[in-house]
């Protein structure tokens, strides 16, 4: 399947995927897709940085790559790994069988024992993969410098068997929660998005694709008190995927009304933070009554 | 580069590259290959769609957040204005002009700036009465001498604790917990597969914690902020990941600022930033913006927190007390340089301020001369 060529045509099919993408994000991924630049996200929480990438993938039936960035990953944990334990169980076989034809040992360095981590899986998938690399802000500065040398040209050296390149470079979408800092270079290397909450119309929107069978007066109305919501001085103001958590949990309970009481009541699936929640209460008539 | 740029220029490539040269006036980064992407980008989407070049520049030409609002003010006054440059040279679709007035939310002036005069600063007369203090404080040095501090202040380094992190490395020991056996295997080969002599073991790495400097530059502490900013540069230049806010009415970083390599260049760019310069102080309106802006970004955590501030608050205490109380669950530890402590072994703190922050403060440091800068210089990697 190759990717659209239109922004028009690619809003579209992401919308099929269930993702509602603005003009802007539509235009960054499309010229992503056709520059094959990678692309780095930033936003706030829970407005669907991560989702982006799944749905790229599953809408163009590519291979979706994942790599989770935390402090202290390296190369062993990024790239690819030896088997040792397993070229060890080799070895004494080898020893006890007396064999020691070169074959056999080239074959201890062989894809057999390798163990291929996202970066090299995504290089050599090539053009069939949408690789992820989720909240890189969490990794260190060294492993930055390191993933911008992948970036550059997707060639990764394996010493013992040799380099790896990719015939056609992957689609790949970095996301960070900006907790620190990121290199300029990396920044450079990367188209820019930034990705804000959505209007209240769009919201709507999104929420009616994600949660189809919830009623539809239920989601008006959830989607307008989180947006009162964000306007009050919140620690940790709702996202996205708050709205639809909160929406998908009044329709488990069945509802299809938002009240003071029930909203109430399920409060905890939009607000998360105790000082939050004693502000929210006090003005929690006002918040569902504007609603 | 060179190839791809073309040497006769239709109007299209002129009014491109004449925005990039707009951006670039208006203090954002926009490198030559940038330009070249941007070009590019232009393929698959419509040169005349104003829409699609807006789009196209902000995800080609920028890279961070702060200069999105810097960015929609140059478009606007080069797309869209009434005698925007583009105008004359590009024959635009006029519904798309149309469309892309309605994209373009056009940011105001900055939201904090219009209340930082209200209130004219009248705790001065209360902090100025630092002539008591016994050592020659910061505020009571000639020029020369305050010249002299600052050469011996360049060669002092602010050493944040360390921490234990996640990365490992690997050693040749007799004993450990995590062989390595990717090390070991190597060795092995080294020999020609003989088994190693020793085995090769993983060890948890240190590091050092980041440090957090906020300083307060407001009317009663201006002056020694102006020197303990000098110290905030050299700490920079330490190999700790190093952040700096300044705050008055209100709290700005200063961080990239003070990357520039000459101290007075660095001082002179982080005076302008803080707009609020010998304004009130709001520490715990600051604070609170710390926390919520950056903070809870993780920005500090596992961090030592110090900030420089006399205490004298002229906003709400329970806001500082709820967000003291919030900083110390965020980060590892505090500490707080009040110049007004002085040489004082006893002092008690007599600012509302001072009092509410208290039970949240690791420990509480001068910072009002060199010896008290040396001491939180000696007394910052024990924090651990």
């Amino acid at each position: 399947v190759d990717y659209p060529r239109t922004v028009t045509e690619l809003t579209e099919r992401l919308r099929e995927g269930g993702y509602l993408a603005d003009r802007g994000l539509a235009t960054t991924m499309l010229v992503s897709l056709s520059l094959r630049r990678p692309v780095l996200l930033e936003g706030e929480v829970g407005v669907g940085k991560t989702e982006i990438a799944k749905v790229l993938a599953s809408v163009f039936g590519r291979k979706l790559i994942r790599l989770q960035c935390y402090e202290g990953i390296n190369t062993g944990q990024a790239l690819y790994e030896w088997d040792y334990a397993r070229q060890m169980l080799q070895i004494r076989a080898l020893s006890q069988a007396e064999v020691t034809d070169e074959r056999s040992v080239d074959k201890l360095f062989g894809p057999k024992f390798l163990l291929e981590r996202p970066l090299l899986e995504a290089v050599k998938k090539g053009d069939q993969a949408v690789l992820l690399i989720d909240e890189i802000d969490r990794a260190d500065d060294e492993f930055e410098a390191f993933l911008l040398e992948v970036l550059s040209d997707f060639q990764i050296s394996i010493p013992e068997i040799g380099t790896v390149k990719a015939e056609s470079s992957p689609v790949v979408i970095l996301t960070s929660n900006r907790t620190r800092e990121l290199h300029d270079a990396l920044r450079r290397r990367c188209l820019y998005h930034w990705i804000g909450y959505p209007t209240e119309a769009r919201e709507a929107q999104i929420v009616a694709i994600r949660e189809p069978q919830a009623a539809e007066q239920l989601t008006r109305k959830v989607v307008r008190a989180v947006h009162r919501l964000r306007e009050l001085d919140m620690v940790k103001p709702p996202g996205v995927a708050e709205t639809i958590d909160w929406v998908r949990t009044l329709d488990v309970l069945g509802e299809t009304e938002l009240t003071q009481e029930t909203a109430g009541d399920t409060l905890g699936a939009v607000v998360k933070d105790r000082d939050d929640l004693d502000l929210v209460r006090d003005s929690l008539a006002e918040i569902i009554a504007g609603a | 580069v060179r190839e791809q740029s073309p040497t006769q220029q239709d109007p299209f490539t002129s009014v491109l590259i004449g925005f990039a040269h707009e951006l670039r006036s208006a203090g954002i980064k926009v490198g030559t290959d940038d330009v070249l992407t941007y070009f590019k980008s232009m393929t698959p989407l419509d040169p005349t769609d104003l829409v699609d070049l807006y789009w196209a520049g902000k995800t080609t030409l920028l890279s961070r957040h702060e200069d999105i609002a810097t960015y929609d003010l140059a478009f606007k006054k080069y797309f869209l204005d009434e005698d925007a440059p583009a105008k004359t040279q590009l024959m635009l679709r006029p519904q798309s002009v149309a469309e892309a007035e309605a994209a373009l939310v056009m940011p105001g002036t900055e939201p904090d700036s219009a209340d930082s005069d209200e209130e004219p600063p009248v705790l001065g007369w209360m902090a100025s009465n630092v002539d008591a203090l016994k050592h020659r404080s910061f505020t009571a040095c000639t020029p020369e001498e305050l010249a002299a501090l600052r050469r011996i202040m360049q060669r002092m380094r602010l050493t944040p604790p360390r921490r234990r992190t996640r990365r490992t490395k690997t050693r040749p020991a007799a004993k450990g917990t995590h062989p390595d056996l990717r090390a070991t295997i190597r060795a092995s080969m080294r020999m020609h597969g003989e088994p190693p002599g020793q085995l090769f073991f993983q060890k948890r790495k240190t590091k050092l914690r980041p440090l957090i400097l906020i300083l307060d530059v407001s009317g009663s502490m201006a002056d020694y902020s102006r020197h303990l900013l000098q110290f905030a540069h050299t700490a920079k230049h330490a190999a700790a990941r190093v952040e700096v806010f300044v705050f008055g009415t209100r709290l700005t970083r200063i961080t990239r600022e003070l990357t520039h390599e000459r101290v007075d260049v660095a001082l002179e760019e982080a005076a302008r930033t803080v707009v609020d310069w010998d304004g009130g102080t709001r520490i715990g309106d600051s604070i609170d913006t710390f926390i919520r802006k950056w903070g809870r970004n993780g920005l500090c955590r596992g961090g030592v927190v110090v900030i420089c501030s006399d205490g004298l608050d002229r906003g709400d205490p329970d806001v500082l007390a709820l967000a003291m109380e919030r900083l110390a669950r965020l980060c590892h530890r505090i500490v707080w340089l009040n110049p007004h402590k002085g040489d004082n072994r006893d002092f008690q703190p007599s600012t509302l301020g001072m009092m509410v922050a208290a039970p949240h403060i690791d420990l509480l440091l001068s910072g009002h001369d060199l010896a008290s800068l040396e001491e939180l210089a000696e007394m910052l990697p024990a924090l651990s």
